[in-house]
């Protein structure tokens, strides 16, 4: 594949982009922000000037090309603005996680070296200054909100909009030097670094290239037809590559417009009043929401919950089949249309997708359940599966070909092939350039040819010819007889289940499965509370002998599932146990994307551990935890060992045990 | 189609229509009831009062009459003129806010912080006191009233409904016009509970008299203005009705109307308050027409209201839209 | 006679107005108790000025003196130059003093937005009549005002519940909605009422973030009354402690904590 420094079209860099915008249809809305309850709007023309203006404010403080400039805070016009503007005078931009701690954010900043950071407010502010003596690069400080920040000390410290009057101020000095540096930019110029959080070890930075974010971009936009016309929501971490592909390289590839919430709190009305036609979520906001629903289901009259459960069962029976365009007989079809009318219409404008064409969710499995509600509402709810490496996009599924336990064909443009081990690999124009920093792990991840480890196991399902995921490839493991152990897909089957909010499953090297077990404390106090039964603490309500029975009877179902499956049959849960605290990133029991730390947690809860397998019936343990002001403590507790029946399996698998 | 059914339809759109007069009613009390807890028991008396009031004025009667008469020994009865009838419904109006200042100052401001009871026992005294009163000055004689509204039968309803069932409904045009009034008050009501300063002011007065005064709501004023308010409607409902039936006496008795419509709808809803009425209206005609007069003997009218009311009180007794009565724990 | 012109500065550096509000020997009896005997002090425009007490001092008896929920037998109330004449509550707040109150005043059965617009009331002007028409002033006021609100509910982060019925918010939120219709109503003095009451450590430090924030931001004059020494000290600018119904310190943090009195009325004779 030859690569040119430019795209076909001269539409090389996303300053590039928003040029062609401001031309195309400067005055249609570019962003939108709810603020002070109205949602204010910006055209391409009005976005293009605030970036102008900023970037000429960036100049007059000294950015000079190559420069890494960090970017902190919830998803806000004026930090899109702040990326851009950074691109536009040759400097990267390095979007963090802004809820991430003080240390963590440490590390990335002096990781790249960041002489600027532009951030939301004080609360940032205060953050990065206390570790300020370990971030020698850093100079300066741009903040949004002035508030409580005036008696601070303002040699390097700056508020957005003084520094873009300063930058409209100095127009004339520096319009020739940005426009130069703006030329300059071409397909290998880096667009953005972004920081992967990795079940492992320390974030790596992915550098991704003007023609990883477009091509990727072009080719997804145009598989599911996006136009300028679509509305997204932006609402998920602007540091997680996926947000910067919707509201940065496809808003920009496409022309739409990106909504900002008012605040996180706010997300659910916000989305409910743009009412977006893309959408993307994870797996655990669809989750909460049908929870929400079913919660409120439980209040409703009885007439108001006849009306929706005669109608739910109808759309579970033909919803799907009518979403993908198949035979439906004319009075199942009337039906369902007066279903849309009395339920499945007011119900979807509560949830905020009345307008969704088209969805996506991604990063977890979706509980089946879960996923074939949202699309018995018809709402087209699609899987896909990607990386940051792959900026983004590795699967999707093409509409009407829609699974919940596949993650669909490859994007366009992107190759597969899955290797001897299972695991699964990819190559594609969206491939990053490398890990900065870091040869070694660019080496062991992205081979001479592009190709590119995905770390996780899969294979391609027959029937369908879509990827299925099975685990990631290094939790893969296998048990003392040598079968495969797959710890995540057991996990899942579990926490499909609203009363389990995680679990995890060891295995590796044993003879058989056991499994730690996490509560949903929404859900399983929901039925506390409709049942009488009182409790004070997460700890209480988990040890509930009631409660436990639950779980217990949870994990059986699943047992029983994985037992139809002869490649998993082995992997059923002879044991199990209720932890008495709730997983945490702040514990580092979690990742900030909220993936089970594996090594982690077996070595905190190794007394849990190993009466999990030393047959004992319950066991006394005492655990640190880190509140949320970042002070310690510790609980203590007597958890109930429990053993959940397992269906025998008749004979190993020859293949299996190979 | 049966004749019975068609019927039932006449006979349903009548009761809708008499259920517009209740809820007109009982709109009074809950507005009063909502912004000083004064469960109004004189609601029904100032209806008769504002009645009263405005045929007085425009037939040029002379207010105490009988009074200034026997004190004097003349003769007087009548001005001698007729006043217009807009120009007497915006006097009527004025006398029904003076009334409305006089019975806040004189008595309800004395009154606050007092166990509903007394405040409820003051307003049957107030009731008792204005219906002497409004004989006192205006005669204890039947009048009638007419202020210009149309009467009589809908013609174009009976051709309508003639050509389609064979048999041409009897509606009245007083109650298709007290229907249409009935609606755009409720609506602007509504409109200025929600939207206007004062409308805030009085709920928040409703809600918190301690709060309300924190951000400088002076109580009395929203008393004055929520009493001035029941006497518009008072006005409205003592319009309607003295047209309908005449002004008399038991113009007041209406009040006992409306309280099974309170109790069907809530004692604190505006919405409760209309479609209380309604179902009153309705049920009460529907009833005696297909069980009352049939089988019971007829007259069920008189109590229908109250055993519904009972009946609503046992399985719901904060009404059908009234705020939950619930014990916090 | 009342000398407005005197500022100072405080310890941080913020510049502190002249005398906002002079009490001069007020006295308040309930029958034949006294509530407050003899009390004088002053507020300074844009200070933060704490009244503390050990429970039963009289604290809250002062604060409703100065919002005209009591009127004292003996004393005078000076506010702006003038003095005071015996006034109602309503009176007093639309003279620009607004409040907050211990257990909460709010209107229920409202929305957050709904109860912030009422601490508006004073603002708006326009008549029944162009309201009804929703015409040139009226429509202007109610834009503006609605505006201002915002930017208080934006302030005191409360956006995600604005169309929330204030009876369905826990207690955190609720004094923080209080807060906000008093600060709707720009007040030229805030009356905090033991804000802090039956919060946890978390709620208070926001809390306390706020009134300094307000302070901060809009440069209000806030009089608070608070039994909980820490927080007070750390958040004003001057203390006056009362105890018994009676003065017995006023001054900066550090003064009032080396006051002897002061120290025997927290530590050595406790009365609750």
């Amino acid at each position: 594949m030859a690569q040119s420094s430019s795209a076909a079209d001269g539409l090389s860099s996303i300053p590039a982009l928003l040029q062609r915008n401001v031309e195309r249809m400067g005055a249609r809305p570019a962003y939108r922000e709810k603020e002070f309850g109205i949602w204010q709007s910006w055209s391409w023309a009005e976005t293009a000037a605030e970036i102008e203006a900023l970037a000429l404010g960036l100049l007059n403080l000294g950015v000079d090309e190559g420069d890494f400039i960090a970017i902190a805070g919830r998803n806000r016009p004026y930090f899109y603005w702040a990326m851009v503007a950074t691109q536009c005078v040759g400097a990267i931009p390095v979007p963090v996680y802004q809820d991430s701690a003080a240390e963590e954010m440490a590390y990335v900043l002096d990781h790249c070296g960041a002489r600027f950071a532009i951030v939301e407010d004080q609360e940032q502010v205060d953050k990065i200054i206390e570790v300020q003596d370990q971030l020698h690069q850093l100079e300066h400080m741009i903040y949004i909100d002035p508030r409580g920040l005036r008696k601070y000390d303002h040699h390097k410290l700056h508020q957005y909009s003084h520094v873009q009057e300063q930058g409209r101020a100095a127009r004339e000095e520096f319009a020739e030097d940005l426009a130069a540096r703006r030329a300059k930019l071409d397909y290998n110029s880096t667009c953005v670094m972004l920081y992967t959080s990795g079940t492992t070890g320390k974030p790596k930075g992915v550098v991704l290239s003007n023609r990883n974010i477009i091509e990727a971009s072009k080719s997804s936009a145009e598989f599911d037809h996006l136009t300028k016309n679509e509305e997204v929501l932006a609402y998920l971490p602007m540091a997680w590559v996926g947000d910067f592909i919707f509201s940065i390289g496809q808003a920009y590839w496409c022309g739409f417009c990106v909504n900002c919430p008012e605040s996180a709190d706010t997300m659910q009305t916000d989305l409910r009043e743009i009412g977006p036609t893309y959408y993307f979520a994870p797996p655990r906001v669809f989750e909460t929401q049908l929870t929400n629903v079913m919660i409120r289901m439980e209040d409703a009259g009885r007439f108001k919950k006849w009306l929706f459960d005669h109608f739910m069962a109808h759309a579970r029976k033909v919803g799907p089949a009518i979403l993908d365009g198949k035979n439906v007989g004319l009075g199942a079809r009337l039906k369902y249309a007066l279903g849309n009318l009395l339920v499945y219409g007011p119900l979807k404008d509560t949830l905020g997708l009345a307008r969704v064409r088209v969805g996506y969710t991604a990063g977890e499995a979706i509980g089946p359940e879960i996923f074939d509600f949202y699309r018995s509402l018809g709402i087209n709810l699609k899987q896909l599966y990607g990386q940051t490496e792959a900026s983004v996009f590795i699967t999707l599924q093409p509409d009407g070909e829609v699974h919940s336990d596949t993650v669909g064909v490859a994007a366009p443009g992107v190759e597969l092939r899955i290797a001897d081990t299972g695991e699964v690999f990819y190559r594609s124009a969206g491939v990053f350039e490398e890990y900065y920093k870091n040869a070694e792990s660019t080496a062991s991840t992205k081979d001479a040819e592009g190709w590119v480890a995905t770390g996780d196991a899969g294979f391609i399902d027959e029937a369908t010819g879509h990827l299925r995921i099975i685990d990631r490839a290094k939790d893969v493991g296998q048990m003392a007889d040598g079968q495969m152990f797959a710890p995540k897909y057991v996990e899942n089957k579990l926490k499909f289940y609203p009363n389990i909010l995680e679990a995890v499953v060891f295995g590796n090297g044993r003879k058989q499965c056991a499994a730690f077990i996490n509560i949903d404390l929404s859900a399983v106090g929901n039925w506390a509370e409709r049942n009488n039964i009182g409790y004070a603490s997460y700890q209480e309500l988990a040890g509930h002998p009631k409660v436990l029975e639950t779980i217990k009877s949870h994990v059986e179902e699943v047992n029983r599932s994985l037992a139809e499956d002869p490649m998993l049959a082995h992997c059923q849960v002879h044991r199990f146990l209720v932890l008495h605290k709730e997983l945490d990133a702040d514990d580092g029991e979690m990742t900030r994307t909220r993936k089970v730390r594996r090594g982690v947690i077996s070595e905190k809860f190794e007394d849990l551990l190993g009466a999990l397998y030393d047959g004992s019936d319950e066991i006394y343990t005492t655990t640190e935890v880190t509140y949320e002001d970042g002070r310690k403590g510790s609980i203590s507790a007597t958890l109930k060992i429990i053993d959940a029946e397992v269906v025998p399996v008749d004979a190993p698998q020859q293949e299996a045990a190979e | 189609m049966p004749e019975q059914f068609i019927w039932g339809i006449e006979v349903f759109l009548n009761g809708l229509m008499a259920g517009v007069l209740y809820a007109l009613v009982a709109l009074g009390f809950v507005l009063i009831y909502k912004a000083s807890g004064i469960f109004n028991y004189a609601q029904g008396v100032m209806a008769l009062f504002a009645a009263l009031t405005l045929v007085g004025i425009m037939e040029g009667q002379v207010p105490f009459s009988h009074l200034i008469n026997a004190t004097f020994g003349t003769e007087i009865h009548h001005f001698g003129w007729h006043v217009p009838a807009f120009a007497a419904i915006l006097l009527t109006m004025v006398v029904m806010i003076a009334l409305a200042w006089v019975v806040n100052t004189l008595i309800f401001k004395h009154l606050v912080n007092q166990e509903p009871i007394i405040l409820f026992m003051a307003t049957i005294g107030l009731a008792y006191f204005l219906e002497g009163f409004g004989d006192m000055m205006w005669g204890s004689d039947i009048k009638t009233l007419n202020v210009g509204l149309p009467q009589g039968i809908n013609p174009v309803i009976d051709e309508v409904t003639y050509n389609i069932f064979d048999y041409g409904f009897f509606i009245d045009n007083l109650d298709i016009v007290a229907t249409v009034i009935a609606a755009a008050l409720v609506f602007t009501l509504i409109v200025f509970a929600q939207y206007t300063k004062q409308g805030r002011a009085m709920r928040a007065v409703a809600d918190d008299h301690q709060a309300a005064l924190s951000v400088g709501i002076s109580l009395n004023f929203i008393w004055v203005m929520v009493w001035s308010l029941a006497g518009f409607v008072a006005l409205v409902a003592g319009i309607m009705w003295g047209t309908k039936s005449g002004v008399q006496f038991s113009l007041s008795l209406i009040a006992l109307k409306a309280l099974p419509v309170l109790m069907l709808g809530g004692f604190t809803s505006i919405p409760g308050a209309i479609v209380g009425g309604l179902l009153i209206g309705v049920g009460e005609k529907l009833f005696e027409f297909a069980i009352g007069a049939p089988y019971l003997g007829g007259a069920t009218e008189i109590w229908f209201a109250y055993v519904l009311a009972l009946i609503f009180l046992v399985f719901r007794p904060q009404g059908l839209f009234g705020e939950k009565i619930i014990e916090r724990v | 006679m009342l000398d407005a012109t005197e500022g100072y500065t405080t310890e941080d550096g913020r510049k502190i107005g002249g005398v906002v509000m002079e009490m001069k020997n007020i006295t308040l009896r309930f029958g034949g108790v006294t509530a407050i005997e003899d009390i004088s002090f002053d507020v300074h425009e844009g200070e933060i000025r704490a009244i503390i007490g050990p429970n039963g001092a009289g604290k809250s008896s002062m604060l409703n003196v100065i919002s005209g929920f009591y009127n004292p037998q003996e004393g005078e109330v000076w506010y702006k130059g003038a003095k005071r004449p015996p006034m109602k509550p309503y009176q007093v707040a639309r003279q620009g003093i607004a409040r907050t109150f211990q257990n909460i005043a709010l209107f229920e059965g409202m929305t957050v937005l709904d109860n912030v617009m009422t601490g508006r009331i004073r603002q708006m002007k326009a008549g029944l009549l162009s309201q009804a028409l929703w015409k040139g002033k009226a429509e202007r006021e109610e834009v503006e005002n609605r505006a201002f609100v915002e930017k208080i509910i934006d302030f005191l982060e409360i956006q995600h519940i604005r169309k929330t019925p204030v009876g369905r918010l826990p207690y955190g939120l609720k004094k923080r909605v209080e807060l906000a219709r008093a600060l709707a109503a720009e007040p030229s003095i805030l009356l905090l009422d033991e804000p802090m009451a039956g919060m946890n450590v978390e709620e208070k430090e926001d809390m306390s973030r706020f009134v300094l924030d307000v302070n901060d931001e809009f440069g209000t004059t806030i009089v608070l009354i608070e039994h909980d020494m820490g927080v007070v000290m750390d958040l004003s600018d001057r203390v006056v402690v009362m105890d018994y119904g009676k003065k017995i310190g006023d001054g900066t943090p550090d003064e009032v904590r080396g006051n002897q009195a002061v120290i025997d009325a927290y530590l050595g004779v406790a009365h609750d």
